[in-house]
């Protein structure tokens, strides 16, 4: 037992600093963010003792206590008491709380430590109760609980080299005193009091809250003016993304373009410069411009979650929330899905009752995540003038995004609304929810955060996108339409003819033969709709000089009615094109009832906005 | 009948009198526990509600900010804090 490898578990309140923790001490990447249920999963690495022996560290869910209120914490208690299938119960324990908070983290900590097993108190965020006024004396608290307590400041790296040798001095000394003693639990009124007393024993000085905090939420949560505000840096982001993502665009675009020329001058004519030039460059190109807008909006997000926003913005929109039969909780879910829909389906675990939780799951979906933007932006673009609204400041076109966010939105309460009444009926879930202290955001974290999204998505383009755009391309000419035939390539070869047949099918609702072969491969991730787009336009356009200078978005110009291209937008609002989510759903509800029902729903309203969409245009004369 | 949580005053500290455990479930119960919500605790109403709804409520215990529903604050009597 003493050659294996000790298993260290990070244990304690949610917002606490343990995935701050684990990071410093394993350099892995765990998100962080200020709000609590940030972590849903057990996540294990590997650190190192000060004399190079190995520990796997593992990272939990914050939990109030042993008795879980949700899925994410029962994680934590399987974990701790050993109950976790495969998994060995570990050999310590650091037990991380928060400094500033000690009457309410102690309790948690109180019932851990009776658990006997090694343990040492990580007495974080040190510098936020010095910020606070406070003065405590570790030793004091040391004392009080019966174990080390060690101050650390985890995302300064403050504290780790005591803390991993307090860490092995309890594993050796538990090994040598064998006396676990076992008195029953107390109560959760005595379990507080002891906590507040040894928090009053252990604060040395103390001044008054300070209230500056308290002023920002004035404004902030202010039930009018805060309302406005929450609305008002949703607007703004959505412009953000047009407004500062205009240059760098062009560069990537430039890139692109010169990477195309320079192939079209080295490569003799034949399969492989058509394999580069069209289906790579062009399909894969059309996709990774978006970049720097998916990077803006990622910024957005994260700056929300680090300052500590996005708890309040769940207490403003609660009161909405509530009116479907869901609550602020799901909020914060709901609006990490504006990046992805995966991690935000994830994040749901911290949500208590079952059936919010399930509906939840089922509408995140309907948040538009980054892999729209590609398509939005690209008929945005092609179809919706750039022009300010009447004089303002106001760009149209951010401004129709907005307006397609905030379809998704609506789209979302009025589903949750129906589901909560039908599939999903249960008492109204409660919301119950701790508020994060406000914090400066940290330009590191952000940063690495931002790379890692940055990273993630050029791994999609590599992989998924690149994948289905080649076969798309493949698929698209062969077989080689002969030179006396009227068709063109892209009509007769086995895409093309494929795209006939669900043309049909979709032809009601204005679909032509373009969207509906970029409709099918799309199913593998939104964003192929875009590159298969450019694709098929890059073969069309074949070796006609005066096609191949026209961008994507002229050549679409010139195709597509306007209604055409708002039932598409429209379109894209709802479909479930996104294989992932649909794994993941299947996953976090285990199996492929919710799954099915979700794709099935919401095909049906694509279809549906879709069509009304095509045919009220076509009323206006758009047609 | 004693004043209660949900229509107390903001900014103004109370202290927790009686919480009817028996009208609200094992779970929620236990929830409020861990956030220190109990008889005799002090507690001060911050924030109320947004836009067309009443809920939630945000209140400070100690250091600590929460926010529950005001169908919960309805069950928890407070009384004026001791001068
Ligand atoms: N000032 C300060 N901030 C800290 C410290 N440790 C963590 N934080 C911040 O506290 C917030 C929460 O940190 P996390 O590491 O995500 O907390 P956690 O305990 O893993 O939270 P859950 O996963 O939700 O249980 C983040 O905004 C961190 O930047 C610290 O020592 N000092
Ligand atoms: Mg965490």
């Amino acid at each position: 037992m003493t050659a294996a490898i000790p298993t260290i578990a990070l244990v304690g309140n949610p917002n606490a600093g343990k995935s701050s923790l684990f990071n410093a001490l394993t350099g892995a990447r765990q998100k962080i963010a200020n709000y609590p249920g940030v972590t849903v999963e057990r996540k294990a690495g590997h650190a190192s003792f000060a004399d190079g022996r190995p520990m796997s560290l593992v990272d939990l869910p914050g939990s109030y206590s042993l008795t879980p209120a949700s899925p994410d914490e029962a994680v934590t208690r399987d974990v701790v008491l050993g109950r976790q299938a495969g998994e060995r119960r570990p050999d310590a324990l650091v037990v991380v709380v928060d400094a500033a908070n000690l009457d309410n983290h102690l309790c948690f900590a109180l019932e851990l430590i009776a658990l006997g097993l090694p343990t040492v108190v990580a007495l974080n965020m040190l510098d936020l109760a010095e910020r606070d006024g406070l003065t405590l004396d570790p030793a004091i608290l040391s004392r009080e609980l019966g174990v080390p307590v060690v101050p650390t400041v985890a995302v300064r790296k403050r504290g780790l080299t005591d803390l991993l040798a307090a860490v092995d001095g309890a594993i050796l000394s538990h090994q040598t005193q064998a006396t676990v003693q076992s008195a029953p639990p107390p109560s959760d009124a005595a379990l507080h009091q002891r906590a507040r007393a040894i928090a009053r024993a252990a604060t040395l000085s103390e001044n008054p809250v300070r209230r500056w905090t308290q002023r920002v939420d004035a404004v902030l949560l202010h039930p009018v003016a805060g309302f406005l505000i929450l609305l008002a840096l949703m607007f703004v982001m959505f412009q953000g993304v047009y407004a500062w993502s205009e240059a760098p665009i062009g560069w990537i675009e430039g890139g692109v373009g010169a990477l195309q020329g320079a192939v079209d001058i080295a490569l003799p004519d034949g399969f492989l410069r058509g394999l580069i030039i069209e289906g790579i460059l062009g399909g894969v190109g059309s996709v990774i411009v978006f970049l720097p807008q998916i990077l803006i909006l990622f910024l957005f997000i994260l700056l929300l979650e680090a300052t500590g926003y996005m708890t309040r913005a769940a207490f403003l929109m609660d009161g909405i929330m509530a009116k479907v039969g869901l609550s602020g909780r799901g909020f914060i879910p709901l609006l990490s899905s504006f990046a992805c829909a995966v991690p935000g389906i994830m994040a749901t675990r911290a949500i208590p009752d079952a059936k919010d939780r399930l509906t939840t799951i089922l509408i995140a979906p309907l948040m538009t995540c980054s892999a729209r933007l590609p398509v939005y932006t690209l008929i945005i673009g092609a179809f919706i003038p750039n022009t300010n609204v009447g004089g303002s400041p106001v760009g149209l076109q951010g401004l129709v995004l907005f307006g397609l966010y905030l379809s998704g939105i609506v789209g979302a309460l009025v589903v949750a609304l129906v589901l909560r009444r039908t599939v999903a009926k249960g008492t109204a879930a409660g919301f119950m929810m701790e508020m994060p202290r406000y914090q400066w955001p940290r330009l590191r974290d952000v940063g690495i955060a931002l790379w890692q999204r940055a990273w993630i998505f050029l791994r999609r383009a590599g992989t998924i996108i690149f994948v289905t755009t080649i076969a798309l391309w493949l698929l698209l000419s062969y077989p080689k339409v002969p030179t006396d035939s009227s068709e063109s390539q892209v009509d007769y070869s086995v895409a093309g003819r494929i795209a006939s047949g669900l043309e049909v099918v979709v032809a009601p609702i204005g679909f032509n033969h373009d969207i509906a072969l970029a409709l099918i491969p799309a199913m593998a991730a939104r964003e192929v709709a875009v590159s298969a787009l450019a694709t098929a336009n890059a073969i069309e356009a074949g070796d006609d000089e005066e096609a191949m200078a026209q961008s994507l978005s002229e050549r679409l110009q010139g195709r597509w009615s306007i209604a055409t291209a708002l039932a598409f937008l429209a379109w894209f609002v709802f479909a479930p094109q996104c294989i992932s989510t649909i794994a993941i759903t299947r996953r976090e509800t285990n199996g492929w009832k919710w799954p099915l029902f979700m794709v099935g729903y919401l095909f049906a309203l694509a279809y549906a906005a879709a069509g009304i969409t095509y045919w009220t245009a076509v009323a206006f004369g758009l047609g | 009948m004693n004043p209660k949580l949900d229509s107390a005053q903001l900014g103004v500290a109370v202290r927790i009198s009686r919480i009817d455990w028996d009208r609200m479930s094992h779970d929620e119960g236990r929830r409020l526990r861990e956030f220190g919500l109990m008889e005799g605790i002090e507690v001060t109403p911050l924030h109320r509600g947004s836009l067309f709804s009443r809920d939630p409520l945000a209140l400070a215990i100690g250091r600590m900010q929460v926010i529950i529903r005001a169908r919960q604050a309805a069950m928890i009597e407070v009384a004026p804090t001791a001068p």
